[in-house]
């Protein structure tokens, strides 16, 4: 991949996934943008994070996996104001979670949480896979 | 199987419910056709007795409801119980027929009770389906987007699908409305990041059972030999009567 072909990936991604953390090195999380600024200047960093982009890998293991999820779900639920909005149409009692309530949900690991997060594990593969 | 060209559509709408039920009956009249008799139950009309009766009464080869549900259960306005898994009686109402269920959880159990009952095929979701609710219903392609991955199932057996081509359409469909809130037009919208990890999560337990050559409608092939018989008809009648004078 060239310095071109991470610049189209950039440009394909929508604005708030260029602003949320993709791909870990020595334990360091970066984002999109991040990514392209180095690989624009020709580090040894971006030299990695674009060899991680070819990949497809976000250079964690399953722990940080699940970490690096929770942070990008975090970033973007902490953007929206704190009214219901995320709805199940389950069971007798229909749930509505606010934000910050999804929030608690996806820290606590509960059921709900955990789909969130297992999820976002999955959307993480589908932007590194954007061509 | 009950009867082809029919489709009971059930439309509730209370408990965030009208957020699907504005979506199908969209779906439902873009993508009718003439010859096919739609019922759609609205509101009030959603209720299990009114359900049951049409069903009883119309034979309908196709039904499709939003509800809220449980691995055992499905229900309709108001969360009043229409079926559950453990009721021969109430499952044997599907018998013959195409179901989907836009409802969380039924895939689990209450899904398959259906078709070993005798449904012909059966569209649900094996754990929560998500709504984005930050809006009024309809109000916005980002409030809509779910319910048109999820009804792409219906309107593509409205337009003469069999149950398998409609469910490679509705996943299908699927992508595309993830794509769009991803790198396609809605990209930069202010909620594409929660709507399509929405989609992706509704996508992910979407679950089909059952038969995937059931065709809910006559091949429109049919219905267009109609005119040409009639203009048959008229052709030799013409002739007939040259010959007679």
């Amino acid at each position: 991949m060239t310095r071109e072909l991470v610049e189209s990936w950039f440009n394909k991604l929508s604005i708030v996934e260029r602003d949320l953390p993709l791909l870990i090195v020595s334990g360091i999380a970066y984002t999109p943008r991040t990514t392209l600024n180095e690989v624009k200047r020709g580090t040894a960093l971006g030299k990695h994070l674009q060899a991680l982009i070819e990949k497809k890998s976000f250079g964690t293991n399953q722990i940080e996996e699940q970490t690096l999820a929770k942070m990008r779900l975090r970033d973007i639920l902490i953007r929206e104001p704190e009214k219901p909005m995320f709805v199940t149409i389950q069971g007798v009692a229909p749930r509505a979670y606010t934000p910050k309530q999804l929030l608690t949900e996806i820290d606590a690991n509960s059921k709900i949480g955990r789909q969130w997060t297992n999820n976002e594990i999955s959307h993480m593969r589908r932007v590194l896979a954007v061509r | 199987m009950a009867k082809p060209n029919s489709f009971l559509i059930i439309e509730p709408l209370e408990h965030y419910l009208s957020y699907g039920s504005c979506v199908l009956h969209e779906v439902v009249q873009a993508n009718r056709r003439s010859g096919q008799t739609i019922i759609e139950l609205v509101g009030e009309e959603a209720n299990p007795e009114n359900v049951k009766n049409n069903l009883q009464t119309l034979d309908v080869g196709t039904v499709v409801g939003v509800g809220h549900g449980n691995v055992n259960v499905y229900t309709v306005e108001c969360t009043e119980e229409l079926v559950r898994s453990e009721n021969a009686e109430q499952l044997s109402l599907f018998k013959g027929r195409i179901v989907q269920l836009n409802s969380c959880l039924t895939a689990q159990v209450l899904g398959p009770a259906l078709i070993a009952a005798g449904a012909v095929a059966y569209v649900g979701s094996r754990e929560p389906f998500w709504l984005y609710a930050a809006e009024e219903a309809c109000a916005s392609r980002a409030v809509r987007s779910g319910f048109l991955a999820e009804y792409e199932f219906t309107a593509s057996l409205l337009r003469g699908a069999t149950a398998g081509q409609a469910r490679a359409d509705q996943l299908k469909r699927y992508e595309q409305e993830i794509n769009y809130w991803l790198t396609g037009e809605g990209k930069n919208h202010p909620n594409a990041a929660e709507v399509m990890r929405i989609l992706e999560m509704n996508l992910d337990v979407s679950t089909f059972l059952g038969d995937e050559t059931a065709t809910p409608t006559t091949p429109a092939r049919k219905i267009m030999a109609i005119p040409i018989l009639l203009v048959g008809f008229v052709f030799v009648g013409a002739v007939l009567y040259k010959g007679m004078r």
